[in-house]
């Protein structure tokens, strides 16, 4: 199936088939909403393209997934930031999970029948990921885990967990498990945001028994796992996202009727050049290339988009973010973590500097 | 007629030693026998970026704009026309070098030999400002180089410029400007597509000026240092056929007529 096929099929389906979310904004209606999307998506085949046999996919070309987010995030029928997860986490199954673990738990994903979630950073472990401390200790055929992980997206919704832990030394000491969310031991503990969506948790690990065989890879894979993660969020999800960041520059076209032609433009121009940018990466990627620290440009014209767009949209609705309770203030103040979230700006330049201009250490 | 990769690997090699030794009017002359006209009316897409990308990298000059525009409005080239200029003003690329009028009309980049003239008649505009994109954004890459370098090789404190994260941030911030601005050079198709491609050209290009004269400090304020040329060339280029900041605003009014942002590039 090529894009133009699958994209009139898919536009003509979506139009058949309504999936537009109710009217409930709370953060319980967004994941409920999410699951509906996936399954209703998978059993008609559409969320199963892209994907390999291998994981209950039909094949295809891995931008298939990409239009399916573009127009999931374009109709507005998931929440985008957690519909992407799916882009992160199954090809880490893929390519680190036994194949019949993968074959297994990939459907309940993508068939949204389960969320899961990830669970990287820790109190201690933010930037500097590889310093995590979260400690697994084999015990004959099991490891145990006690630690804490922050930050973690949808922890509370969760049935499994991609985890990284502790079980030597540095960056080769890492080593990845897949977590079932029930198993005794683990406490979350969801965290107020700023935005007032509560889209992330604290999840404590005491003692935790792990079976050796949700191991992801071997020990000490779980750097590289960490490392191979960052092309895939940085291809079909940040085209996601460039998709939903279109449709709230429509949306504030619509509603304001201040006539700031450079503020517009400017926002118009960041957002043009991150799609440009983006489209560019998504053809590397299907032509085969490896991609490596030169996403870390992707990621900053993403977040400066972003940031760019939601000022424009509070100058431009005046008191709109301030003083009424609409979607643009919990959007205008979200967009206010991703120059944090997904390794900082500051990251992000310090690996443009390092890898890309060649500039040595600091 | 189409050219491969490894032909215009080949083009570029051979445009880039000819650019490090001719440069005006000598230049023009010498790009004419490579075949310039050719390359322009038969692959203009793969040949015009590589030819503009490194006008802008090897920092000299020619009068191509002018047979862009030309071959655009369907007029033979190899002459000049007069072009729109930044705040509804007209210039006039000459073909020869040095062409001045009155003292103080001069133009900021000393070595083109551009001025203002009264007026002229509407020409086509996407071609010419692609074009000017891939020149500004090998501008960018011109100071970015130099920068580079220096801070890697001046020692202050005992250590290399380029170990200071204040200093590694500015470039960075560069390489991303103009990353940025090629991408939308790359997609560009349409008036809109250039015209936006244009705009990012020239952001990126200012941005380099910003980030490339602070990281090259005293050394880069002198004109014994390549620096000012490229500086120069960048905000007089930012000017012609629209600057970044008059396109923007073009974009934005565009948009606000029409009530939504069209995506431009699709999958």
């Amino acid at each position: 199936m090529n894009v133009a096929e699958f994209r009139a099929g898919l536009t003509a389906w979506l139009d058949e088939n309504d999936l537009r979310p109710g009217p409930e904004h709370s953060l319980d209606a967004h994941v409920e909403q999410l699951s509906r999307v996936r399954r209703a998506l998978y059993e008609a085949g559409w969320m199963r393209y892209g994907w390999p046999a291998s994981v209950g996919g039909l094949g295809g070309p891995a931008v298939l997934r990409a239009v399916l987010g573009e127009e999931v995030a374009t109709r507005g029928l998931a929440e985008p930031g957690i519909y992407s997860m799916i882009e992160v986490l199954t090809p880490t199954m893929i390519s680190y999970a036994r194949p019949e673990l993968a074959a297994e738990m990939v459907p309940l994903l993508l068939g949204g029948r389960e969320q899961w979630c990830q669970g990287f950073s820790e109190p201690g472990s933010g930037s500097d990921l590889a310093s995590l401390s979260t400690r697994a200790e084999q015990r004959g055929d099991e490891w145990v885990v006690t630690g804490q992980k922050v930050w973690t997206s949808l922890a509370q919704y969760a049935s499994r967990c991609v985890l990284l832990t502790r079980t030597a030394p540095g960056h080769a000491g890492i080593t990845a498990f897949f977590v079932d969310m029930d198993s005794p031991g683990i406490t979350v503990r969801p965290l107020r945001t700023m935005h007032g969506v509560d889209e992330f948790a604290e999840v404590f690990f005491d003692e935790v028994v792990v079976p050796g065989e949700r191991m992801l890879g071997r020990p000490g894979d779980g750097w590289q796992l960490a490392m191979d993660l960052l092309p895939h969020e940085r291809s079909a999800c940040f085209w996601h996202r460039v998709a939903h960041l279109y449709t709230r520059l429509d949306r504030l076209l619509e509603e304001t009727s201040a006539r700031d032609e450079d503020a517009v433009g400017a926002a118009y121009l960041a957002l043009h050049t991150v799609r440009c940018r983006s489209h560019a990466t998504q053809r590397r990627l299907a032509e085969g290339a490896r991609l490596g620290p030169e996403t870390s440009v992707d990621k900053v014209l993403l977040a400066t988009a972003e940031q760019r767009l939601f000022d424009t949209a509070r100058d431009l609705l005046p008191g709109v973010v301030e003083l009424d309770d609409t979607p643009w203030r919990t959007e205008f103040l979200y967009s206010r973590a991703a120059t944090i979230y997904g390794g900082t700006a500051e990251i992000q330049r310090n690996i443009i500097a390092r890898r890309l201009l060649d500039l040595g250490k600091e | 007629m189409t050219v491969d990769a490894a032909e215009l690997d080949l083009l570029a090699e051979t445009l880039r030693k000819t650019m490090a030794t001719h440069t005006g009017s000598a230049l023009d002359t010498a790009l004419r026998e490579l075949g310039w006209a050719e390359m322009l009316t038969e692959m203009t897409d793969e040949t015009v970026p590589v030819v503009f990308r490194l006008l802008g990298e090897t920092g000299a000059h020619a009068p191509l704009v002018n047979d862009v525009v030309l071959h655009a409005s369907g007029l033979p080239t190899g002459t000049t026309v007069p072009l729109p200029y930044a705040g509804g003003t007209w210039v006039l690329w000459d073909r020869a070098d040095g062409a001045k009028t009155s003292a103080g009309s001069e133009a900021l980049d000393g070595e083109l030999p551009l001025q203002r003239v009264a007026d002229g008649n509407p020409v086509p505009l996407a071609e010419g400002r692609r074009a000017l994109g891939w020149w500004l954004a090998g501008t960018g890459r011109a100071m970015l180089s130099l920068a580079r370098s220096h801070a890697v090789d001046r020692v202050q404190f005992g250590r290399p410029l380029a170990s200071f994260q204040a200093v590694r941030h500015r470039l960075a911030e560069t390489l991303v400007a103009i990353e940025g601005a090629e991408a939308t050079l790359r997609a560009a198709e349409d008036d809109l597509g250039c015209l936006l491609a244009k705009a990012a050209a020239g952001q990126a290009a200012l941005t380099a000026a910003r980030h490339c004269q602070q990281v090259l400090g005293g050394i880069g304020f002198t004109a014994e240092h390549d620096l000012h040329r490229h500086v120069r060339r960048a905000y007089v280029l930012d000017g012609l056929l629209g600057s970044a900041s008059e396109l923007t605003r073009e974009a934005g009014a565009l948009l606000l007529r029409q009530g939504s942002a069209p995506r431009l590039t699709q999958l």
